[in-house]
């Protein structure tokens, strides 16, 4: 299985979120991130949908009957190598502060909140792989809760 | 103005003449109003499946004449709506434009599980082109004309408006304005591209005189491009046979010397050979539907395909293009004819060989054809639509229903007359032919229509009988009633050792079903009244019911059966093999 991204620009009406995620159940694929944000073109929506797909061919098919619908105005694959996948995450853990601090520099984080002695809320951001090797280093148990955005992408 | 009022001017700008429907709460004020307006004929179906069916038929068969006609159907919420699903889901498969109207709660109350409530929008969306919910009066003439746009252009597809009963009364305000005539709708998220670009067509050209064993494939895009007398001139020019999908027949004469017949699970045997020996396949308007192509590891494996096709997302859907045009059928034709380039070439081999695959069923089916009759001297329900083509000179239009009856009227009535086969492919609904039949007939009154449903199809939409006796619609209704689902039946017959699970069915005397409506019946059971039954029928002005027995045994023959390739197509009834090998081993 390879995660792909699509990424498409789509007018910002209502239903429209629907009938995209009605493609893809009827293509029998599970979403694994979905994020939606305004683009620079008032009233146009730029979405990012992550899935594991290895066949291209069936990837290209989405993407056309993406393009299909009245409201999708471009859609498109974004391949890791010639583009940027980014997510954020928000989390709340039970650490030291002295165990953070060796975490400095190699990873993008920074503390939002010192709830109590041990109790910290952090904002990391990077790469799906950069933030799960952050939270495996810092050592799952650690975690009380955990948000995170889902990808968002940009060609290089 | 009020948002019913202009609903119903759209309408009429739009060259609605015929609203197809049935009325109920939440649409009340648009049939009142339509009422005091005296401007549309009004058909009330007797399900709203009903009006569906009749909407598409509409829409299908005025596409060919001068003033084509979008099918509208109308419903109340809810169950009404809801009733309309099958019909709206049968156009959106095989690319029919047509509107479905329905009334919905009003704006206070919507999801609230109102009385009569269901969320049609969210319904119908995956089987729709577009849907729409306009929650102002100021918005429903803009949706009208946009939906008519999306409907009609690129791939046809079914629109839904759904519009809520307040939106329905609301006056728009004093300065709202709307001019139908520098009216462009807005998508910036809507494309089509009708006219081919000069790159493919040239690679095109060079594959067609390149090539040794071609074959042209005529889809429904033809038909609904009005491209059939553009793909006969194409294949005359350049001398190539053409094979037809479900949807193509009826774009030209089926008795073309160029012609194959139908290609697919039930085509002719020279269709399908050909496509296995071919080296191109130039198809023009179709999607290679699974019931075309077999199983698709093992189709046209020498072939290079070029593929005409409106809807880029049914490029390389199912097969692999060697050449892409995106592009609408009629303009790529006719770009096609006028290039010099395009060569007449004589291929005799491969004539010679089309000539040995016409013959490999010729004789069995002219025989039996000839016989009329199978087991326990029951009809044959070929010979009865062989019958009929030869009396109409195959000039009249057909509507079938779903199941063996309709692959027999696929096959063995000689289209004559441009767009005059008018059936459910794609999403294959039993019980569409008679209500499909009266949208027909309505579109084109001057010629006979006649609708051919099996018993079982038929019983799915009878009452619309109740709608051919009110609008007095002179239909020529066809049951060809073997007390079998025929073509379920058959499958039993060759992939589950013969056991009939859930396809015998008991039928009413279908004779006092008829005269209930007032509709004469004819009851045929022998040979020698078939043709002076068909003839009595032609000859009667009005609607009349000709039913015939026939013989549940009978199966349509080639098939390919179901993800099989196309070397494993039976030609002959398992009955007749093992009858003929129990006689060799004696």
């Amino acid at each position: 299985m390879r995660k792909r991204a699509i990424l498409a620009f789509m007018l910002d009406r209502p239903g429209v979120l629907n009938k995209v995620s009605l493609l893809i159940r009827k293509k029998m694929y599970n979403v694994d991130t979905l994020t939606v944000c305004r683009s620079r073109i008032p009233g146009v929506s730029r979405m990012t949908i992550t899935l594991e797909e290895k066949d291209e061919a069936k990837v290209t098919q989405v993407i056309k009957q993406l393009e299909k619908f009245t409201e999708v105005i471009s859609a498109k694959e974004l391949d890791t190598d010639h583009s940027y996948w980014r997510e954020v995450a928000i989390v709340k853990l039970e650490v030291d502060v002295a165990h953070l601090d060796a975490f400095h520099g190699r990873y993008n984080f920074e503390i939002l909140e010192q709830k109590s002695e041990d109790i910290h809320l952090l904002q990391v951001s990077g790469s799906t792989r950069n933030i799960d090797a952050f939270l495996d280093e810092l050592g799952q148990e650690h975690i009380i809760e955990i948000a995170r955005t889902g990808v968002t992408a940009m060609e290089k | 103005m009020t948002g019913k009022q202009l609903l119903l001017k759209a309408l009429k700008d739009r060259g609605v003449r015929h609203i197809f429907g049935y009325t109920g709460g939440a649409i009340m004020p648009i049939f009142d109003e339509m009422e005091k307006l005296d401007i549309f004929k009004f058909v009330m179906s007797r399900h709203e499946q009903g009006a569906a069916f009749m909407a598409q038929g509409m829409s299908r068969a005025s596409l060919s004449t001068d003033a084509p006609q979008i099918g509208v159907c109308m419903s109340t919420s809810g169950p009404g709506a809801m009733n309309l699903v099958t019909g709206v889901a049968d156009a959106h498969m095989d690319s029919v434009p047509m509107m479905a109207i329905t009334g919905q709660v009003a704006t206070g109350v919507i999801a609230t599980d109102a009385f009569q409530e269901s969320d049609v929008v969210g319904v119908m969306m995956p089987i729709s082109k577009q849907t729409y919910m306009p929650l102002s009066a100021e918005e429903i003439e803009k949706t009208i004309h946009e939906g008519f746009y999306v409907a009609t252009t690129g791939r046809g597809g079914p629109i839904l408006v759904d519009i809520p009963k307040d939106v329905q009364n609301q006056q728009v305000g004093e300065d709202y304005q709307f001019d139908v005539k520098t009216y462009r709708p807005q998508l910036p998220g809507y494309f089509y591209t009708p006219t081919p670009e000069r790159e493919p067509i040239q690679r095109a050209i060079e594959l067609i005189n390149k090539s040794e064993r071609p074959v042209i494939f005529c889809g429904h895009g033809v038909i609904n491009s009005n491209a059939g007398e553009l793909l006969q001139e194409l294949a005359e020019k350049v001398n190539i046979p053409v094979a037809f999908t479900l949807h193509g027949l009826s774009a030209m004469p089926a008795d073309h010397p160029l012609s194959l017949g139908m290609m697919g699970m039930h085509g002719t045997v020279e269709a399908n050979r050909v496509i296995m020996e071919a080296d191109l396949l130039i198809s023009f308007g179709m999607r290679f539907d699974d019931r075309v192509t077999g199983k698709l590891s093992e189709y046209a494996q020498n072939a290079d395909v070029i593929h005409v096709e409106i809807d880029p997302s049914e490029i390389d859907k199912n097969v692999k293009t060697s050449v892409a045009i995106n592009a609408d059928v009629y303009r790529t034709l006719h770009v096609l004819l006028g290039d010099p380039m395009l060569t007449y070439q004589p291929r005799r081999r491969w004539w010679d060989k089309i000539a040995v695959f016409r013959k490999v069923m010729a004789d069995d089916l002219e025989m039996e054809i000839e016989k009329g009759l199978g087991d326990d001297n029951k009809l044959l329900m070929k010979s009865i639509i062989h019958q009929l083509s030869k009396l109409t000179e195959g000039r009249d239009l057909i509507v079938p229903d779903v199941g063996q009856h309709q692959m027999m009227a696929a096959r063995f009535y000689n289209y004559q007359t441009k767009n005059s086969w008018f059936a459910s492919g794609g999403a294959g609904t039993m019980g569409c032919s008679l209500p499909m039949a009266i949208g027909v007939k309505l579109a084109r009154p001057e010629e006979r229509v006649w609708s051919i449903s099996g018993d079982g199809g038929f019983q799915m939409n009878a009452q619309e009988l109740g709608t051919i006796m009110e609008q007095k619609i002179d239909l020529k209704i066809i049951i060809l009633n073997n007390g079998h689902l025929g073509m379920v039946r058959q499958w039993q017959t060759f992939f589950f050792d013969g056991r009939y699970a859930g396809t015998p069915m008991q039928s009413p005397d279908f004779g006092l079903l008829a005269k209930a409506y007032g509709i004469p019946h004819r009851r045929v059971e022998k040979l020698q009244d078939v043709a002076p039954a068909l003839q009595e029928a032609i000859d009667h002005c009005g609607a009349i019911v000709l039913e015939f027995i026939c013989d549940p045994s009978e199966v349509i023959l080639p098939m390919v059966p179901s993800g099989g390739g196309f070397d494993t197509m039976i030609i002959k009834h398992p009955r007749t093999e093992a009858a003929k090998n129990e006689g060799e081993a004696a």
